[in-house]
C-alpha cells in the first residue's frame, strides 16, 4: 500500500496517509483532486470496486469528511479516499459518471446529511424518509433522544431512582440541627 | 428441457403420506435450550441494588425501585431492577454485567397475560413459573463482562524494609490506577459507609479520565485528610464495594492517595480556593488531631477565626504520634496540614488546655470551643507485675519513637494485644531491635485465636513478613520479674473462651498449658481512654456523661452549649469517623453562630 | 450509464427525465408493494409499464428505517452489540462478525483461535438459512409454494442448532467484541450432522421438484440477465456476480476468521440468468454443509471462547477508522467503523450488497422486462431490504 501511494504521490498532490491493515489504507485527498483521482485508480490501478461511500460528520471542526471506498480485487487491497468538505452549504463534486452505483450513495447523503451533489441523477428525491422537515438527521447535531420524546408519547408507569441517591435519603440524609 | 423435467415435480406427491413435522401446542412441551435466554430470574439475597445492569441495559428495559421488605442497608441500595418486556431483547448483558451473579436467565420463553402493564415486573420479587428453572443462559467467567482482579499494588519487600521506617506501600502510577479506575461501575454503593460520604465514584472517575485537579476539589469537599486517608483508612467503603462479591473490591483507598499525590501542594490550595469572609466568630479547638483539624478548616473556610491547642510539637494527633511512619510518612501528613493551616487556621504547639491554658479561659475567649482530644492513656491489664518500669503502653511507645526520644531498645520483648496497635508497636520495635542488634525477637500473644483476630489480615501477614512471632489464644497471667526485680518474660495461660453465654468479656484459661515469654519489655497495647483531666472538676460536674465518656448530641454538641466534642474521644474508631465527625461539629457551630433569619 | 434498450421506449423530455404522460392511457403506473406477495421484505417498486412490459422503476426504501447507524452513535461499544444483528432478519449474524472485527481491530484485540473457528461455524450456518429461506421465496413467486414449506422445515432445524449453540433463534447476539459467548454444547456436532443430512434430503427434493421442473426452466432461464459490464458499475457482489461467471467470493478474495484453512473454490455459474442465480445459491449452500461439517471436525475441542475486555461501562477506543467485510449469503457485507476516543463509535456505516442490487442494478435490469417475471427477478437478486436503510 505504501508503495502504491508512492506512485501516486507522484503525479497527485495527496494528504495524509494512513495504513490500517496491510490490505486497507486511507489517504486524504482535497475535493477539487478526487474525481481525476478516483478516475485514475479505477481505470490504470485496478481499483474498479467501488466498496461504499459514505460521510462523517466531525462538527467540532465544521467539517464533513467523505469517505471514497475502493477495491482492487486482483490485488486485495483496499483503498479509502478521505475528502474534508466545509459543514455549511457542503457540496461536493458528483462521480456517478465513474460509478452508476454511487448516485444512490450520494441521494442517501444528501437526506442523511444535508451534503449536495451537484449533477446526480435523482438526487432531490426522497430516499429513506418521506415528508422529512426536521434538520437532515444523521447529522451529529441532529438529537435522535429529544427528536422522538417531542415525536412519541412515553409508556406511563416508568420511574427509576438511583441507588446513591437513594441510600442517601434512607440512610444518612441531612437532618439538619436535631 | 426433457420430459424428465415435467415428471420430476411429481415426485413431491411422495409427501402426500408424511407426518407433519410440525410440535402440536399446547399438548406437547417444547422447552427452550439448555442455554437458552428466557425470562429473567434475579436472587432477592444475592442481589445488591447496584443498577449495573440498568447502566447496561441499551434498551432502557431496566428500573431500580425500592421494594417492600428490603430496606436500604450498607452495601445494598435495597433497589431491585425492574425490566420491561415491552422493551427488553433478552441480550442477556445485564446478566453479563450483573456484580453479584444474582440476575440470570431462565429456558421459559411462553407468558401470555392480558394486562401489558404486568410485562413490567421485578424478576425475584414477582413470583413466577419459573423462578426455580434450572436450565437458561449460563454466564461463565470469560463472559463476565467486569475485570474482577485488583491492580496489584507496589510494596517494598521485607528485606528492603525492615531496617528503617521507610514508606512500605509504594502508590499506583498512572497506568495502574486507570487501570484499577477502569474496573469502578460508579454505583455508589459505599459512598453511604464511608464515614465522610466521599464522592467515590466521581473522583475514581476523575482517575479514569486522568483529570487530577478535579479530583482533588472533590476530594476536599469531604475530607482535607487525603493524603493521610489515602494510605492509612480502614478503607470500610471497600466492604460494600459491588466489586467485591464477584472479585476485588475496587482499591479505593490506593486510588485516593493516588490522585492527592499528583497534584503539587500549592496547587491543592489554589484549587480549593479562598476562605469566605471573616465573621468576627471565634471558635476554639483542643487538639490537632483530625478531628480537630477538619473542624478548624470547615470552620476557616467558613470564615471564622480558628485557633487549635495542641498539646504536642506537632500536628495530627495519634496519625503522626500513633500510626508508625512505614505506614504514613510524616511528610505526608504535613502536607495534609499545611493545606489547613494555608486556611488561615492557626495551630498553637506544646499548649496543653488544663496546664497551659483552663478550659475556662477558652469559654470566656471564643464563641465556640471544640475538644478532640483523643484516646491517648494506654489501658493496663493490671496482672501481677505489670507496674513494673520495663512493662510499657503502646501508645507511649509510640509517641516516644516519633518524638524522636532515645529507648533502650530490649534485645527481646512481648507485646500483650491483637489489634492494629499492637502490631505498629510489634513492628516498629522489631525495626529498632534490627537496626540495634541485627535480630529481631519479638513475640506477639493475642487472646484471640487466629480465625478471630482483631488486626488487619494485611497487618498480620506483614507481620509475620516482619518475623514477629505471633501466638494466639494466649491469655496473660503475670509479669515475670525475678529477685533482682529484672523483668523475665510473660507468663500466659491458653484460652479456652473469651466471652461468656451472654457475650459479656470473661476469659476462660485452660491453667495446664502455660507458657513463659521471654522478654526484657513487655508492651501492653489492649485498648487507649481519654485523659480528661483538662476539663477540672468543675465542668467535670456540670458536664452530662455516658458511660465514661461525654455526653454528646448528634451533632457533636455536649451538654454545655458553647462545648463540642468530636473524634475518638467521643466516637472513635479510626481517621475517617473523626474527619465525618470533624465535619458535623463544624457544621452544627457554624448553625449557632450564625444569626438565624427569623422564620414566620 | 449504459443505454436502454426500451421497445415501448418513452421520449425524453429536455430535461432528461421521460416523458410519461399517464393520461395518453399509453402507460400505467404499478405499485408492487409494500404490501405485496411479489416483493422481497418491506420494499415498494413503482413501476411503469407499457402493455405488459416495464418501461420505468423506482425503487422505494424507507418502510422500517430505524436508524441503527444513528442509534449506534449514542451507545456504548458493547451496548451496540445486542442491536446489530437487527439490521438483517434471515442472516443476522454477518453484522456481529462484521461490528465485533471492527471494534477488536480499532481497539488492538486479538480474540482466541476457538472463536475464530465458531464464529466461522455461525457465519456459514446462517448463510444456509438465508439460501434455504431464498429458495423458498425463488420458488414461491412462480408459484411453487411448496419448496418454501421444506425449506422453513429445514430452516427450524438449524434455528434449533442456533438455539442450542447460542440460546436464541433468530437473532443470536452471539458473536460479541471479544469473542464468542460459549463453546459448541455437548453433542452438538451429532446433532448437527442429523441436521445437514435432513437439509440434504430437502435440497435432493428441491432439486427434483425445483431444479428439473419444465415451468420453473421456462420461466427462469434466460430471464433476468446480468451484464458482467454491469459488475463493477453497480457495484455487484456475491452470487450474482459469481453467476456471471465471476469468482468474487471475500472468503476466498480476502479470507477472513478460519477460512484460509479451509477447503472449498469460489461456486460460479455462466448464464447469468434467473435459473444460473438459483442454481449457484444452491450449489453454494451445499459448499456451506460441507464447510461446516469441515469446521466441526477440525476445530479445537476447547479453550477460550472469550477475550477479557475492560470494563464495557467506559471502554474507550482511540480515534481511528476501519473497514471490516464478509462474504454474506447475497455478496459483500462490511462495517466501516469510525472511532474518536470516545466511548461511542463516531460513525457507523453498514454496507448490505443488497443497496447496490436493490437499487441501481434492479431499477436497470427490470426494463423492458414482464410485469410477471418482475417478482422473480426481485427476488433472484436476493435482497434484504432492512441493510439498505439501516
Ligand atoms: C497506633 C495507632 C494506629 C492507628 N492506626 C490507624 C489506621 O491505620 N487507620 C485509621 O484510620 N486510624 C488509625 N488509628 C486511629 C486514629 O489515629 C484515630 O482514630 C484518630 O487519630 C483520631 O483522631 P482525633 O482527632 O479524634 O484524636 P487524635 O488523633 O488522638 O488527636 C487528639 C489530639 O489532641 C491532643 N491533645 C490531647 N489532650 C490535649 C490537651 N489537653 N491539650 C491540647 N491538646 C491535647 C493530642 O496531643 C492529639 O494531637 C490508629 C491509632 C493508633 C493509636
Ligand atoms: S447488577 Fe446484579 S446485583 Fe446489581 S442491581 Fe442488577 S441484578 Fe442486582
Ligand atoms: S436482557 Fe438486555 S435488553 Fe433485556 S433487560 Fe437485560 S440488558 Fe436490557
Ligand atoms: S468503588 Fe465499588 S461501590 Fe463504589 S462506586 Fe465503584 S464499584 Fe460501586
Amino acid at each position: 500500500m505504501q508503495q502504491l501511494y508512492d506512485t501516486l504521490t507522484q503525479r497527485f498532490s495527496l494528504g495524509e496517509f494512513t495504513r490500517q491493515r496491510a490490505d486497507l489504507a486511507f489517504i486524504t485527498v482535497e475535493a477539487v483532486r478526487l474525481h481525476a483521482l478516483l478516475r485514475h485508480l479505477r481505470d490504470q490501478e485496478g481499483f474498479t470496486h467501488l466498496v461504499l461511500l459514505t460521510a462523517v460528520d466531525w462538527l467540532e471542526d465544521g467539517q464533513f469528511q467523505l469517505t471514497y471506498l475502493i477495491n482492487n480485487r486482483a490485488k486485495c487491497q483496499d483503498l479509502g479516499l478521505r475528502v474534508m468538505i466545509a459543514r455549511d452549504n457542503a457540496s461536493m463534486e458528483s462521480i456517478h459518471d465513474l460509478w452508476a452505483a454511487a448516485a444512490t450513495y450520494q441521494r442517501e447523503l444528501r437526506e442523511m446529511f444535508g451534503i449536495d451533489f451537484p449533477g446526480s441523477p435523482r438526487l432531490m428525491d426522497d430516499f429513506i424518509l418521506e415528508g422529512w422537515n426536521a434538520a437532515p438527521p444523521y447529522r451529529r447535531d441532529f438529537d435522535t433522544l429529544e427528536y422522538s420524546r417531542a415525536t412519541y408519547r412515553e409508556r406511563p408507569g416508568r420511574e427509576t431512582r438511583d441507588p446513591a441517591a437513594h441510600m442517601k435519603q434512607q440512610l444518612y440524609g441531612d437532618k439538619g440541627d436535631v | 428441457m426433457s420430459i424428465s423435467d415435467v415428471l420430476s415435480p411429481f415426485t413431491a406427491w411422495k409427501n402426500l403420506f408424511r407426518d407433519p413435522v410440525t410440535i402440536k401446542d399446547p399438548l406437547n412441551e417444547r422447552p427452550g435450550a439448555a442455554r437458552y435466554r428466557g425470562f429473567h430470574k434475579n436472587d432477592m439475597d444475592k442481589c445488591i441494588g447496584c443498577g449495573t445492569c440498568e447502566t447496561i441495559c441499551q434498551n432502557g428495559a431496566i428500573d431500580m425501585l425500592p421494594v417492600e421488605g428490603i430496606p436500604a442497608v450498607q452495601g445494598d441500595s435495597g433497589l431491585r431492577p425492574r425490566i420491561d418486556y415491552g422493551r427488553c431483547c433478552w441480550c442477556a448483558l445485564c446478566v453479563d454485567v450483573c456484580m453479584t451473579g444474582s440476575l440470570t436467565m431462565s429456558n421459559e420463553y411462553k407468558w401470555v397475560e392480558s394486562d401489558p402493564d404486568l410485562f413490567r415486573f421485578t424478576p425475584g420479587v414477582d413470583k413466577k413459573y419459573w423462578d426455580n428453572a434450572e436450565l437458561g443462559y449460563q454466564r461463565h467467567d470469560e463472559k463476565h463482562l467486569m475485570p474482577v482482579a485488583r491492580e496489584e499494588m507496589p510494596e517494598l519487600h521485607p528485606e528492603a524494609r525492615l531496617d528503617s521506617f521507610v514508606e512500605i506501600v509504594q502508590g499506583y502510577n498512572i497506568e495502574q490506577a486507570k487501570l484499577e479506575a477502569d474496573r469502578c461501575v460508579s454505583c455508589g454503593l459505599c459512598i453511604a459507609t464511608c464515614p465522610a460520604h466521599m464522592a467515590i465514584p466521581d473522583y475514581i472517575k476523575a482517575v479514569r479520565d486522568g483529570d487530577y485537579e478535579r479530583g482533588v476539589q472533590l476530594l476536599y469537599e469531604t475530607n482535607p485528610f487525603s493524603q493521610v486517608c489515602g494510605r492509612v483508612c480502614t478503607h470500610c467503603c471497600e466492604d460494600s464495594c459491588a466489586a467485591r462479591h464477584e472479585g476485588d473490591p475496587i482499591a479505593i483507598r490506593w486510588l485516593k492517595r493516588h490522585i492527592i499525590d499528583q497534584v503539587p501542594q500549592e496547587k491543592v490550595i489554589e484549587l480549593i480556593g479562598k476562605p469566605a469572609a471573616p465573621t468576627g466568630k471565634k471558635v476554639a479547638i483542643i487538639g490537632a488531631g483530625p478531628a480537630g483539624l477538619t473542624a478548624a478548616f470547615d470552620l476557616a473556610r467558613l470564615g471564622h477565626a480558628v485557633t487549635v491547642y495542641e498539646a504536642q510539637a506537632a500536628g495530627g494527633g495519634m496519625t503522626r504520634y500513633g500510626i508508625p511512619e512505614y505506614r504514613l510518612p510524616y511528610n505526608a501528613l504535613d502536607r495534609d496540614i499545611a493545606v489547613i493551616t494555608a486556611m488561615g487556621v492557626e495551630i498553637k504547639y506544646n499548649q496543653r488546655v488544663g496546664t497551659d491554658i483552663t478550659m475556662q479561659q477558652l469559654e470566656a475567649d471564643y464563641d465556640a470551643v471544640v475538644l478532640a482530644i483523643g484516646l491517648h492513656q494506654g489501658r493496663s491489664t493490671r496482672i501481677p507485675g505489670s507496674d513494673h518500669p520495663q512493662v510499657r503502653k503502646a501508645v507511649d511507645l509510640l509517641r516516644q519513637i516519633t518524638a524522636g526520644e532515645t529507648i533502650d531498645v530490649p534485645k527481646s520483648m512481648v507485646v500483650i494485644g491483637g489489634g492494629n496497635v499492637a502490631m505498629d508497636i510489634a513492628r516498629s520495635m522489631a525495626r529498632l531491635q534490627l537496626q540495634h542488634y541485627g535480630e529481631i525477637r519479638v513475640t506477639l500473644t493475642a487472646l484471640e485465636d487466629k480465625a478471630h483476630f482483631l488486626a488487619d489480615p494485611v497487618e498480620i501477614k506483614e507481620s509475620l513478613e516482619e518475623q514477629i512471632n505471633i501466638l494466639d489464644s494466649r491469655g496473660p497471667q503475670a509479669c515475670v520479674i525475678d529477685d533482682n526485680g529484672k523483668l523475665l518474660g510473660l507468663k500466659t495461660w491458653k484460652v479456652l473462651s473469651i466471652f461468656d453465654a451472654e457475650r459479656r468479656f470473661a476469659p476462660k484459661y485452660d491453667p495446664a498449658d502455660e507458657q513463659i515469654h521471654e522478654g526484657e519489655m513487655i508492651v501492653e497495647a489492649i485498648g487507649q481512654m481519654a485523659d480528661v483531666s483538662l476539663l477540672g472538676d468543675a465542668l467535670t460536674e456540670k458536664l452530662e456523661w455516658n458511660r465514661g465518656r461525654i455526653q454528646i448530641d448528634p451533632n457533636g454538641r455536649t451538654s454545655e452549649n458553647w462545648l463540642w466534642s468530636a473524634g475518638d474521644c467521643v466516637k472513635g474508631p479510626d481517621v475517617i469517623n473523626a474527619v465525618a465527625d470533624g465535619h458535623r461539629v463544624a457544621t452544627s457551630i457554624h448553625r449557632a453562630l450564625t444569626p438565624q433569619e427569623a422564620t414566620a | 450509464m449504459f443505454e436502454l434498450d426500451r421497445s415501448q421506449y418513452p421520449q425524453k423530455k429536455a430535461d432528461g427525465t421521460l416523458d410519461i404522460d399517464l393520461t395518453s392511457g399509453k402507460y400505467l403506473k404499478l405499485w408492487q408493494g409494500p404490501q405485496h406477495p411479489g416483493i422481497t421484505g418491506n420494499m415498494a417498486i413503482e413501476l411503469t409499464v407499457c402493455g405488459d412490459e416495464v418501461v420505468d422503476a423506482t425503487t422505494h426504501v424507507g418502510y422500517l428505517h430505524r436508524g441503527f447507524e444513528k442509534l449506534m452513535e449514542r451507545r456504548t461499544f458493547m451496548q451496540c452489540f445486542p442491536i446489530v444483528c437487527r439490521i438483517c432478519v434471515p442472516e443476522p449474524d454477518f453484522n456481529e462478525y462484521c461490528y465485533a472485527a471492527a471494534v477488536e481491530e480499532l481497539a488492538g484485540l486479538e480474540i482466541p483461535e476457538l472463536a475464530h473457528w465458531i464464529r466461522t461455524l455461525i457465519l456459514e450456518m446462517g448463510r444456509v438459512n438465508s439460501y434455504l429461506m431464498y429458495l423458498g421465496g425463488q420458488a414461491g413467486a412462480f408459484g411453487q409454494g411448496v419448496i418454501g414449506q421444506w425449506t422453513t422445515y429445514v430452516r427450524d432445524l438449524m434455528l434449533d442448532r442456533f438455539e442450542e449453540l447460542t440460546g436464541a433463534r433468530i437473532y443470536h447476539m452471539f458473536i460479541i467484541p471479544g469473542g464468542v459467548r460459549d463453546n459448541l454444547p455437548d453433542g452438538f456436532a451429532g446433532r448437527m450432522e442429523e441436521t445437514l443430512r435432513e437439509i440434504e434430503s430437502v435440497l435432493a427434493d428441491v432439486d427434483r421438484v425445483m431444479f428439473h421442473n419444465a415451468v420453473f426452466k421456462k420461466r427462469a432461464v434466460g430471464v433476468g440477465v446480468i451484464d458482467t459490464a454491469w459488475l463493477d458499475s453497480y457495484g455487484i457482489t456475491g452470487p450474482n456476480a459469481r453467476a456471471a461467471g465471476v469468482a468474487k467470493d471475500v472468503r476466498k478474495d480476502q479470507p477472513y476468521l478460519v477460512y484460509p484453512e479451509l477447503e472449498f473454490e469460489a461456486v460460479t455459474g455462466k448464464d447469468s440468468d434467473i435459473y444460473t442465480r438459483a442454481d449457484v445459491r444452491r450449489r453454494d449452500l451445499l459448499l456451506s454443509l460441507d464447510l461446516i461439517r469441515q469446521i466441526l471436525s477440525r476445530l479445537p475441542k476447547t479453550g477460550a471462547v472469550m477475550t477479557k475486555l475492560p470494563n464495557v461501562l467506559h471502554w474507550k477506543i482511540p480515534r481511528g477508522e476501519t473497514y471490516v467485510r464478509g462474504e454474506c449469503s447475497r455478496g459483500e457485507y462490511g462495517y466501516y467503523l469510525v472511532t474518536d476516543g470516545s466511548g461511542y463509535p463516531r460513525r457507523v456505516n453498514v454496507r448490505g450488497p443488497s443497496y447496490t442490487h436493490s437499487i441501481a442494478l434492479f431499477e436497470r435490469m427490470v426494463i423492458n422486462a414482464n410485469i410477471s417475471d418482475v417478482a422473480a427477478l426481485l427476488v433472484s437478486l436476493h435482497t434484504y431490504p432492512p441493510e439498505i436503510e439501516r
